[in-house]
């Protein structure tokens, strides 16, 4: 039953973030996405994941989304979309059908087998992904900086312009 | 030691080509010393892999030879792994690659002097080196097509260096799609052979197609593989491509389109031959390939008036000659032709660009007289083709009595005196072209000068090799043997081989049909009864037959397909999606359809 | 009949992967389609773990979400990072204004 409530909330915010006609509810939204699906994760088992998605996702994400909302503005876009409405609806309906169709039957609980704690997976197993999570992550804020460094961008763009 | 070779024989030259576009246009001497550098590297270390096969050389059957990879790198179950074998038919091509392109580059000091844009050049051609050497070393089929594709893709952007000539890119692209049109082939017997034995080496299809694959399987790998061999080695019905990717840099030509990757077609014949010999009509098929290609080249070769279109349909013909020879079953005797032609057909060209390079022009009809103004470069054209002809003791005469002998003994005889026929034409054709370059009276106002010391070593060297690689016959027949148990190769050493060669009287019948051909060569002024008889077909021979045209269509459908594909990119970033959606959608109804 | 969660999880993720997808394919705002695919990749997530709690192996399924967490944070990152300079550059967060393909 709380299941049942927890993923229809999930659903719910989603849709109403994707509909939202503004970006700042549309963000609010997606907020509420990351929150419900941590309570999930808490639920299902994955405490870790849980804390790390209520920190990053409801935290992190929704600040820099906030931000940037901020600096670009939160214009109201009502123009029509490019690919029919209808062809959207059946082209994502048969997809949910088909990976329904296909995924649930697949989902049966087993026994829960002795395996080592997560830590010891994220260090011993897969030391090697995080080794590059953590360069990716140097990457992501270098290229935040120069997105957002105003000055240099311009000059950089102008001179490569002269160039070509 | 032996794997660090091979990966090293392959990234070396990748690592040069990286670092000669790094370096940048602005520093020409620099480029051309580190492409040389690099790819003389890359040379030494193809030599150190066909030097560690030496105990084979001598008789001793190595603890390796089997069906599994000489060594290989996991990468998943995807893929299968990347697997490398040194095995004699591999390394030898590999140092035809490295060893041959090193000379190129070489040359191209000389050559391309003064050039702008050297960096695509170097680079394109490192590239090129390394990619080859991959091809023939590999033993995974998905990578072996991934070599044949890049092979194909530094060939087009070579082909079309001068992209300013309407004629070179037009050349480029031709080439490109009539290769890649049959890498389709080569893709398609690859996934067939995964789909029905679960991996992709090359070892383990050649030792249970026969058995595990269904007939009708098989024979669409086969004539797959033929068709992609056939592209790729400029073969009938797709010859048409090779002369004119003649708008190549002369180097380029020499390396690419003659000495090494032309032969990947003959390769790929030659190392899935136990695989497909029972295929029903497969051998006949290969033998009517040959022996078309062959005779229809010589022919072009006899009319052609650009010097470097004549080596391109002389190309084409000795190609048909290995084609041939390995539908005959003479996997040894193609191999030999292959080795004996790279080496010949290389330096051919190479004298050809020396030419090019002093007088630019590459119309032979203004040639002419030449032979006083480039003494060297005359005695190392000359050499190389008396080798092309067939005079004894040149490499070419050995190879190719070899061909025709495994020709007689095992194929049919039609074919036989067809392709005796077409050592005649050979012999023809070579004789016009030496006399209208070298000899007789300068047809034009000429500044000609001898070929410079870059130049002059690179010639001098591959001079040597036509001169002296028939030594290493039965050296080349025992690695054959050795490394290769599925495909039951017979030699014969140097001496054994001469003592049949001189005592069979095939031989003799073959040298006079050369000698009557040479006669002719040199009294074709005064033939007039023959030439104005011959008029007709030369006129056909001059429209490639009919070829050219099927060609142009192939390769005009392929770009009006591409024109019309290209409305489908809007750069929408929602129909791109929905377009991803649609993928997916399709793939999951064949999953669910599958399951 | 008592749902088992796990299915009811399992049809929740299909739909929320629905949605992200419809947002990506409906919306022109470039912020609304980072918004989309973060829904996408939280469908991901989700399904990571219920895999994980469906084969007992809830550590596993647990490191490899972490790892998918990070990198999505990073690309919301950068996306939000060029959605401002797009704004700055063409004065519309407009998708269909981008396209340059064909003039």
């Amino acid at each position: 039953m709380l299941f049942g409530l927890v993923v229809a909330g999930i659903i719910l915010c989603a849709v109403l973030a994707i509909t939202a006609n503004r970006l700042l509810a549309s963000a609010i939204w997606l907020a509420g996405v990351s929150a419900l699906s941590a309570i999930l994760f808490y639920m299902l088992g994955a405490r870790e994941v849980a804390v790390i998605e209520l920190s990053i996702g409801v935290g992190l994400v929704t600040v820099l989304f906030v931000f940037a909302i901020s600096i670009a503005g939160d214009e109201a876009m009502n123009a029509k979309p490019l690919v029919p409405r209808i062809l959207g609806m059946v082209l994502v309906l048969s997809l949910v059908v088909l990976l329904g169709w296909m995924a649930v039957p697949g989902f049966r609980t087993a026994d829960p087998t002795t395996e080592l704690t997560s830590t010891d997976i994220l260090w011993e197993v897969r030391g090697m992904d995080l080794i590059v999570q953590v360069s990716l992550i140097f990457a992501g804020v270098l290229s935040v900086l120069g997105l957002l460094s105003e000055k240099i961008l311009p000059a950089r763009a102008a001179e490569k312009g002269g160039r070509s | 030691m032996v794997p660090a070779v091979i990966l090293l024989t392959i990234l070396f030259p990748w690592t040069g080509a990286l670092l000669v576009s790094i370096t940048g246009d602005s520093r020409p001497r620099l480029q051309h010393f580190l492409a040389v550098l690099f790819s003389a590297v890359s040379g030494a270390f193809a030599i150190v892999l066909l030097l560690n096969t030496l105990p084979v050389w001598e008789g001793i059957v190595p603890a390796w030879v089997a069906t599994d990879p000489y060594f290989s790198i996991p990468l998943g179950g995807a893929f299968g792994n990347v697997s490398f074998m040194a095995d004699g038919l591999g390394v030898y091509l590999a140092a035809i690659a490295a060893v041959i392109g090193s000379l190129a580059i070489l040359f191209s000091v000389d050559y391309m002097r003064g050039e702008k844009q050297l960096g695509r050049y170097y680079a394109y051609i490192l590239l090129f080196i390394g990619a080859m050497t991959g091809l023939v070393l590999t033993t995974n089929m998905l990578f072996l097509f991934f070599f044949w594709e890049i092979t194909a893709l530094c060939s087009y952007v070579l082909i079309s260096f001068n992209n300013d000539d309407p004629k070179a890119v037009a050349g480029g692209i031709k080439a490109l799609i009539v290769t890649q049109l049959g890498g389709v082939g080569l893709l398609l017997g690859a996934l067939l052979a995964y789909t029905v034995l679960g991996t992709y080496e090359i070892g383990v299809f050649i030792e249970k197609a026969p058995l595990a694959i269904p007939a009708f399987g098989l024979s669409i790998a086969a004539f797959g593989f033929l068709v992609a061999a056939a592209a790729k080695s400029a073969q009938f019905p797709f010859q048409t491509w090779l002369p004119d990717a003649m708008e190549a840099p002369t180097p380029v030509s020499a390396l690419i389109h003659a000495a090494t990757m032309v032969n990947a077609g003959v390769y790929l014949l030659a190392r899935f031959f136990p695989a497909f010999e029972g295929v029903p009509g497969w051998k006949e098929a290969v033998i009517a390939v040959g022996v078309i290609t062959a005779l229809l080249a010589a022919f072009m070769a006899l009319v052609a008036t650009d010097l470097k279109r004549v080596l391109a349909y002389s190309t084409v013909s000795q190609l048909g000659y290995m084609v041939y020879g390995i539908g005959a079953g003479g996997i040894f005797a193609s191999q030999v032709h292959l080795l004996s032609h790279s080496v010949f057909k290389a330096l051919l060209f190479l004298g050809a660009g020396a030419v090019i390079h002093s007088i630019a022009t590459r119309d032979m009809r203004e040639m002419g007289g030449l032979g006083k103004k480039m003494p060297f470069t005359q005695i190392a054209f000359i050499i190389g083709a008396l080798a092309l002809a067939g005079i004894p003791p040149l490499n070419g005469f050995w190879s190719k009595e070899l061909v025709l002998e495994s020709g007689l003994v095992d194929g049919p005889r039609t074919a036989y005196y067809l392709m005796l026929f077409g050592a005649g034409l050979t012999a023809v054709y070579t004789f016009r072209m030496v006399a209208m370059v070298f000899f007789g009276k300068p047809r034009s106002e000429q500044h000609g000068h001898d070929a410079g010391l870059a130049m002059k070593i690179s010639l001098g060297l591959l001079a040597l090799g036509a001169c002296a690689t028939w030594l290493f016959t039965g050296r080349f027949g025992a690695l054959l043997a050795g490394t290769l148990p599925l495909h039951s190769i017979h030699f014969l050493g140097v001496k054994e081989l001469a003592l049949e060669l001189f005592t069979a009287k095939a031989t003799y019948l073959a040298l006079a049909v050369v000698a009557l051909g040479l006669l002719i060569g040199w009294q074709r002024e005064r033939l007039t009864g023959l030439v104005s008889l011959l008029r007709i077909p030369a006129g056909w021979a001059r429209d490639s037959f009919g070829f050219e045209w099927i060609n142009r269509r192939i390769s005009a459908a392929v770009r009006g397909s591409a024109g019309g594909l290209s409305h489908t990119q809007t750069g929408q970033l929602n129909w791109n999606i929905a377009g991803i959606l649609l993928g997916l959608v399709i793939l999951l109804i064949l999953m669910a359809l599958g399951s | 009949m008592i749902l088992d969660p796990l299915i009811l999880v399992t049809a929740g993720v299909c739909l929320l992967a629905g949605v992200g997808l419809y947002g990506l394919l409906a919306s022109r705002n470039l912020i609304k389609l980072i918004v989309a695919m973060q829904i996408l990749t939280k469908a991901a997530v989700l399904a990571l773990v219920a895999a994980g709690a469906a084969s007992g192996r809830i550590n596993l399924s647990q490191s490899l979400a972490i790892t998918v967490i990070v990198v999505d944070t990073v690309v919301a990152a950068v996306g939000l990072a060029l959605g401002v300079q797009v704004r700055k550059r063409f004065g519309s967060l407009d998708a269909a204004n981008l396209a340059s393909l064909r003039r």
